[in-house]
């Protein structure tokens, strides 16, 4: 026999299914603390508290409310500082070789995302250096490479957040030594800037410029791999007259054009240093930091804190040493909203360090990408932390 | 190119903040170019341009700052019209086609090169700065100031010439489809000297044709052909390498056949056809006259040097310049100039073939190349005569302003 469904038991039940909803997300809530909680580099906060639920930043601080700061899972280091996880803004992973065409040198409409596998080790060392995330770029051995994606670890294998990101342009060395145009610095620059004009060209319907196009207007981030001061000029000239604020990376050269860089309103990617590199890439960072151009540090993950703490050892402040890691290439891929800070509303990509994340002495405790735990230094210890 | 745009204003401002500075130098004897060397000269200098010129009569404005250099000769910044010493040959050659005419040496230009520093360590002020010989029709040419800068290089005038080259080189590398990738951009002709003169007549009866056209509404330009087209109009100086006797004969017919007007540069064999190339007004570009090897990566192209080539050029009327080409060899320009006045040349021939002349030939001759009133006030100033092996650069001075190396 059926009973008719009143209209008073359709509201009870929706509202035990809402009451059942709300009790398994607040089953899922995580509240974490720390001794410092780094929001931002430029917001940091003594004792912190962010409550993660579904993967974000839920809360921050005061603004948890006390019934779901209850309810929710503790986990606490008395003493640690929990960090935004760093971010690389640009790499390969270890997959360049299958990053990179070889029939031409323009091939605006590949994705790095569809050739990338996942799987690899590289991949899965990523929280255990503190990286959350990662640029995927097409290889550099293109003039025109592709479009980056945004790469996440998430155990056995990786997330790809966004696969349509920056275009990636290069006119490295690598991109002009290969058996086709071009094979110069010229043909490279006048590939680039025949392409620009091109997309400026409302008339044409080739749809591979629709990157540029999307460049030219705002929408899309352009990333161009330059090294010598001849590399740099070309590709700031080509973005200049294109009317593209780059995001430089290599920039090997940078000191010998800081105002070129900024007059082009150049961001840059430097890759990792060492303490016996030489004395002009060590200090370059607190030249660029001077300049007020903003950078990023890109390599081998295990290198990034070396290379932070470099630049704060010739100079820059531990804050932009910091925000180098975090906060500049989660601008430069865009995705500023969702990781590089946590913020409400961020996704809840953090690490857990001892100390201060730019202090190379600090131990990395534990790390959560997308509010799940991918990293813990030791089990006994971290229950030891959390008791 | 606006980057280059902001260093010619950066330059600009430069020289307004030395617009109220008045300088006069007192030397010895001074060698304006395109003259007579005036004894106790005086050189006066008003923001970054040259005022005055003349003897020890010559009226000092007030307020200048006079500078006594007692027995040191001053001469006009030097101007090297052949210059392949900076970057590496892979970027000033594209080399996925021969004919490439659109390509801009500006590109492949680094003013912080080593050997710019030592160029203008040596006098140099002034750079043609041009692509390489790999290809039969290479691009275009820049003529830059050696000005160090952080930002571009102060640009004097772009794209003002074609390279075009004769010979074995343009064809090295090139092969017959046998083994290896097929899709290398090596497998192409031309792989001899009758390929690389096919390649330019077909590049410019394509130019005539392009020409003619009308160019349907919207279509995109050619940017190769458009070269082409200036070329054909004189509207860019062609500068055609061409080292064998064989190859300056070509080169000059070519040109003949489309009616453009060439330089020969290298000219190594020139000496042997003195009176066809005075006949046909072309210029000639002797690259490291003192040298006993001939430049090119093509070996010597079957050119035979000779130290008395330039005072051949000189008797029979052939306009010339002295440069310091693609030669590893070769001398300081200034070096090169001495040599030249060792093996006949008057010094005042010799000064004018690395100053004036090639002003002229590149169409800068409005700026720099001789010291006159009006013109930028690129001048060298050395311990001594500069055609005596001991002088020295003791100071080199760039719109005025003197360059601290």
């Amino acid at each position: 026999m059926s009973i008719p469904m009143t209209s008073s038991f359709r509201i009870l039940a929706a509202a035990l299914a809402a009451a059942l909803i709300a009790s398994q997300a607040s089953a899922q809530d995580v509240l974490v603390r720390a001794a410092k909680l780094v929001v931002s580099p430029d917001l940091v906060l003594e004792n912190g508290e962010l409550l993660v639920r579904s993967g974000k930043v839920a809360y921050v601080g005061s603004e948890i409310p006390a019934e779901a700061r209850q309810r929710a899972t503790k986990r606490e280091w008395p003493t640690a500082t929990i960090a935004p996880g760093a971010v690389v803004a640009f790499g390969w992973l270890g997959q360049e070789e299958a990053l990179g065409e070889r029939a031409t040198a323009f091939t605006p409409e590949l994705r790095a995302a569809d050739g990338f596998d996942g799987t690899t080790e590289a991949v899965r060392k990523l929280p255990a250096e503190g990286v959350t995330a990662y640029g995927l770029a097409p290889s550099s051995r293109n003039v025109v490479a592709g479009i980056g994606a945004l790469v996440k670890p998430a155990g056995e294998f990786a997330r790809i957040p966004a696969d349509d990101l920056f275009l990636h342009l290069s006119v490295v060395k690598q991109a002009r030594d290969q058996e086709r145009w071009p094979t110069s610095i010229m043909g490279a620059a006048d590939l680039l800037r025949t392409t620009f004009k091109a997309a400026a060209n409302p008339v044409s319907g080739d749809t591979r410029l629709r990157p540029f196009r999307e460049a030219m207007q705002g929408q899309r981030q352009v990333f161009v791999h330059a090294n010598t001061l001849n590399e740099l000029t070309v590709a700031l000239d080509a973005c200049t007259q294109a009317g593209i604020a780059p995001v430089v990376v290599g920039a090997g050269d940078a000191a010998k054009c800081i105002d070129q860089l900024k007059a082009a309103r150049a961001r840059v990617v430097l890759g990792t240093a060492s303490p016996d590199a030489k004395v002009a890439q060590l200090e370059l960072p607190a030249k660029l930091e001077a300049a007020g151009i903003p950078f990023a540090i890109a390599g081998e993950p295990s290198t990034l804190r070396w290379s932070a703490a470099l630049a704060v050892r010739h100079g820059a402040t531990r804050r932009t040493a910091l925000s180098a890691l975090t906060r500049v290439p989660a601008e430069m891929l865009g995705m500023q909203d969702r990781i590089g800070s946590l913020r409400a509303g961020c996704d809840a990509d953090f690490a857990v360090w001892s100390g201060d994340p730019v202090e190379l002495t600090s131990e990395l405790l534990a790390v959560y990408v997308d509010g799940e735990e991918r990293h813990v230094k030791d089990a006994a210890q971290a229950a030891k932390e959390k008791n | 190119m606006k980057a280059h745009t902001i260093a010619c204003v950066l330059a600009l401002a430069a020289a307004v903040a030395a617009q109220d500075e008045i300088h006069a130098y007192k030397a010895a004897r001074i060698w304006p170019a395109g003259g007579s060397p005036v004894e106790q000269g005086v050189l006066v200098v008003v923001g970054g341009k040259v005022a005055a010129i003349g003897g020890a009569d010559t009226a000092i404005p007030e307020g200048a700052k006079v500078h006594d250099l007692g027995s040191a000769v001053i001469t006009p910044g030097l101007v090297d019209a052949s210059w392949q010493r900076t970057g590496s040959p892979e970027d000033r050659n594209e080399q996925s086609s021969e004919v490439t005419p659109h390509m801009r040496a500006i590109d492949a230009w680094d003013p912080l090169d080593p050997q710019v520093v030592r160029a203008r360590k040596g006098g140099v002020t002034t750079l043609h700065h041009t692509p390489g010989n790999r290809a039969v029709i290479g691009g275009l040419g820049v003529v830059v100031k050696t000005t160090p800068a952080s930002a571009p290089t102060t640009l004097l005038k772009d794209d003002v010439s074609l390279r075009i080259t004769m010979g074995a080189e343009p064809s090295m590398g090139n092969r017959a489809i046998r083994g290896g990738s097929v899709d290398s951009i090596y497998y192409r002709r031309p792989t001899t000297r009758m390929g690389v003169v096919w390649e330019v007549r077909r590049a410019f009866s394509k130019a005539q044709d392009y020409q003619q056209r009308t160019i349907a509404e919207g279509s995109p330009a050619d940017p190769a052909m458009e070269v082409l087209v200036r070329a054909l109009q004189g509207k860019v100086t062609v500068i055609t390498t061409a080292r064998a006797e064989q190859d300056i004969r070509t080169a000059l017919r070519l040109a003949d056949e489309f009616g453009y007007k060439t330089a020969i540069d290298e000219g190594v064999e020139s000496h042997v056809m003195a009176e066809e190339l005075a006949a046909a007004g072309a210029t000639v570009m002797v690259g490291a006259p003192s040298a006993d090897r001939v430049s090119g990566a093509g070996g010597s192209d079957g050119a035979e040097p000779r130290w008395s080539t330039l005072s051949r050029l000189a008797t029979a009327g052939v306009p010339f310049v002295v440069t310091t080409g693609g030669n590893a060899a070769a001398l300081p320009l200034a070096q090169e100039a001495m040599f030249a006045v060792r093996f006949g040349l008057t010094p005042e021939l010799a000064l004018d073939a690395v100053t004036l002349r090639p002003a002229r030939l590149l169409g800068v001759d409005d700026r720099v190349g001789s010291l006159a009133p009006g013109k930028d006030a690129d001048f060298v100033i050395w311990s001594t005569d500069p055609f005596d092996p001991t002088a020295v650069a003791t100071a080199v001075h760039v719109n005025g302003t003197r360059i601290q190396d």
